[in-house]
């Protein structure tokens, strides 16, 4: 029996969703091997007998928590996908403003209309049972996991920062330019695309663990004269770490 | 004793109908957008020697991916009828490294050493076999943080076909193109280059004159950074396995393994397999690893033999500056402090090394 799969989205820009059918010619492979019931981008049949339910889109309103547990009821496993659902993503920026700025900024003056939340992961709403992060989503770890789905085996992040993807690749590290990059804080797994583009990586995939904060409190307190505030906000921008200071 | 004297020009010809046999790989400057001044140096492939400067001052990677890429095929597996087969895949394409230092060269032969030990690395061995290095010294040292002449890998031990000596560049001032380079055969195959490329002269006295100055000026050239001699560095570590050190200098450290992945004696690795989406091939293959990494070593059930960073960092310097020398007799370390410019933490591995000599 192929495993049946479902496809959501919350709050977010379904990017994560899109990328899915982004993988031409392997998803017709994924197709092959499993049956998709639900999937608002790509179909129109649903059905609520779900395997493996994939989920985008951060909790930032009262309908997504409604939503997300509804999701949670009828899917063996669930996964959330892409930064907005493992880490709040660029929704989490609303978080740190004034609830009347950002809604008049969003919704002009139909801003009573629409209720809002603070932004967040799906996992303080519900049980996830696996995360595959980024922004977007990394197409070929949504693969992997299906990979190994499919074949019962574990499937596991990488536990390592995206400095060694960087090195592997041959980079001339961001910090030789002077620049504060959260490689050494961050997930691997997205093969460093953006130091690999010239671009500091800003922890889209989220924060290794708490000992890699420390670290960075300490190193940029002691060894950078940099602005604290500024490795902040770029350490809030995905959501991947929402306190107000560096431990 | 120099095997022969080589000009400029006769020695770009050379490398030039290197080029036609065989992938030509060596330093070459990358300026803006990627590097802000100091202009940094890259191993790359090129197409002609004009494009290479051998008067580089370091580069950020050593020639280690050439011989030992980050990730490689080790076989491709496939299910045939209720068992499976696997068909190697081996690199074995020419390939010419030149303008290599003697740090690199000397952390070559430790890789050379690791790689060939029974039972031999046929991946490794193919590459290198297939590998042709064109070793080139360097008259002072290529940036400020270097120790290697405290390991004596200053000086090229091997490890090279061709081994070449700037003699009439200004040891005093960077980046000066030498006209002439004296000439070393480091094998058979390096000898013939030479011979039968029919380029360079045999030495005269007066060159072996010129080499010896620039030996003497070379040994002025290197500072010393390390306070206990390089040969004294196990007794030191094992001394310090208790230090406050190590839990004081790593609450900086990231795990990020950088300063392995730069590093060119590093020679770990993880194997992983690949397998397509129905289960009924695959890959196998490896990518490098690291100490430094918290995953390093964990095994199967979990267990952590290194869980806390101190304990990984202490690690990596005693593998650097004790059991690799002890087990091989070769160095663990080549003082390119690749290391210590890669970790943006930055610790520092001489601080290290002075810290415990202070210490004890
Ligand atoms: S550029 Fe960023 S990710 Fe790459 S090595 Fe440097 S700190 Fe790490
Ligand atoms: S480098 Fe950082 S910001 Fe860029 S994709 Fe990777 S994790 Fe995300
Ligand atoms: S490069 Fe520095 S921070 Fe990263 S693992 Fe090595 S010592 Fe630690
Ligand atoms: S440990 Fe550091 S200095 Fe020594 S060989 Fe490795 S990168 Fe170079």
């Amino acid at each position: 029996m192929k495993p049946k799969v479902a496809i959501f989205s919350l709050t977010g820009c379904e990017g994560c969703s899109l990328a899915i059918l982004e993988l031409e010619d392997r998803l017709l492979d994924i197709l092959d091997a499993v049956e998709v019931v639900n999937f608002r981008e790509g179909m129109t049949e649903r059905t609520w007998d779900i395997d493996i339910g994939f989920v985008d889109g951060a909790v930032s309103t009262p309908q997504d928590e409604t939503e997300v547990r509804h999701i949670r009821e009828h899917c063996t496993t669930l996964v959330a996908i892409g930064a907005c659902a493992c880490l709040g993503g660029l929704n989490t920026l609303k978080n740190h403003q004034p609830e009347e700025d950002y809604r008049r900024y969003v919704y002009g003056d139909r801003a009573e209309w629409f209720p809002t939340i603070t932004a967040r992961p799906i996992s303080s709403v519900v049980k996830v049972d696996y995360e595959l992060p980024g922004c977007p989503m990394i197409k070929e770890e949504f693969l992997r996991f299906v990979t190994h789905a499919l074949a019962g085996r574990t499937f596991t992040l990488p536990d390592h920062a995206v400095c060694v993807e960087c090195k592997k690749r041959g980079n001339l590290c961001l910090y030789e330019k002077g620049e504060i990059c959260l490689g050494p804080m961050t997930r691997a797994g997205c093969d460093a695309i953006c130091p690999t583009y010239g671009s500091k990586c800003e922890a889209c995939r989220g924060i290794l663990n708490e000992d890699v904060l420390k670290a960075a409190g300490i190193n940029l307190r002691e060894q950078y004269n940099v602005e604290l505030d500024d490795v902040l906000a770029d350490l809030q921008l995905f959501g991947a770490y929402q306190a107000k200071a560096l431990p | 004793m120099l095997d022969r004297v080589i000009s400029r020009d006769d020695l770009h010809a050379l490398i030039d109908g290197l080029a036609l046999q065989r992938r030509l790989i060596g330093p070459v400057v990358r300026k803006a957008p990627e590097c802000r001044p100091p202009w940094r140096y890259f191993y790359q492939p090129v197409d002609r020697a004009e494009q290479l400067d051998l008067s580089f001052s370091y580069c950020v990677y050593s020639p280690k991916p050439f011989l030992f890429p980050p990730q490689e095929t080790l076989f491709q597996f496939e299910r045939v009828d209720g068992g499976f087969t696997a068909r190697p895949q081996l690199a074995d394409r020419p390939t010419a490294l030149v303008g290599v230092h003697p740090c690199d060269l000397n952390a070559i032969q430790l890789l050379d050493h690791v790689f060939s030990a029974a039972p031999a690395d046929r991946h490794y061995r193919a590459r290198r076999d297939n590998t042709f290095i064109v070793g080139v010294d360097c008259a002072r040292p290529c940036t400020d943080g270097v120790f290697c002449a405290d390991l004596d890998s200053h000086e090229a031990h091997g490890g090279f076909d061709v081994m070449l000596y700037p003699l009439d560049g200004d040891a005093e001032s960077a980046g000066t193109t030498p006209g002439r380079y004296g000439v070393v055969f480091g094998s058979r195959a390096g000898g013939e280059w030479v011979r039968y490329g029919r380029r360079g002269e045999v030495p005269t006295a007066a060159d072996e004159r010129t080499f010896d100055r620039y030996q003497r000026q070379k040994r002025t050239a290197f500072p010393h950074a390390l306070k206990t001699p390089a040969d004294e560095l196990p007794q030191l570590l094992e001394r310090s396995y208790d230090s406050l050190l190590w839990e004081a200098t790593a609450r900086r450290c990231y795990s990020c393994g950088s300063c392995n992945l730069v590093c060119p004696t590093c020679y770990c690795f993880d194997i992983k397999d690949q397998t397509t989406l129905g289960g009924d091939g695959g890959q196998r293959r490896r990518q490098w690893d690291g100490c430094q990494l918290r995953g390093f070593a964990q095994v199967a059930g979990g267990h952590n033999f290194r869980s806390r960073p101190a304990a990984r960092l202490r690690h990596r310097i005693y593998r650097k500056a004790k059991w690799i020398r002890e087990r091989t007799g070769l160095r663990g370390c080549v003082g390119c402090a690749r290391c210590d410019r890669a970790c943006t933490a930055r610790i520092n591995t001489v601080e290290i090394y002075n810290q415990l000599t202070e210490e004890v």
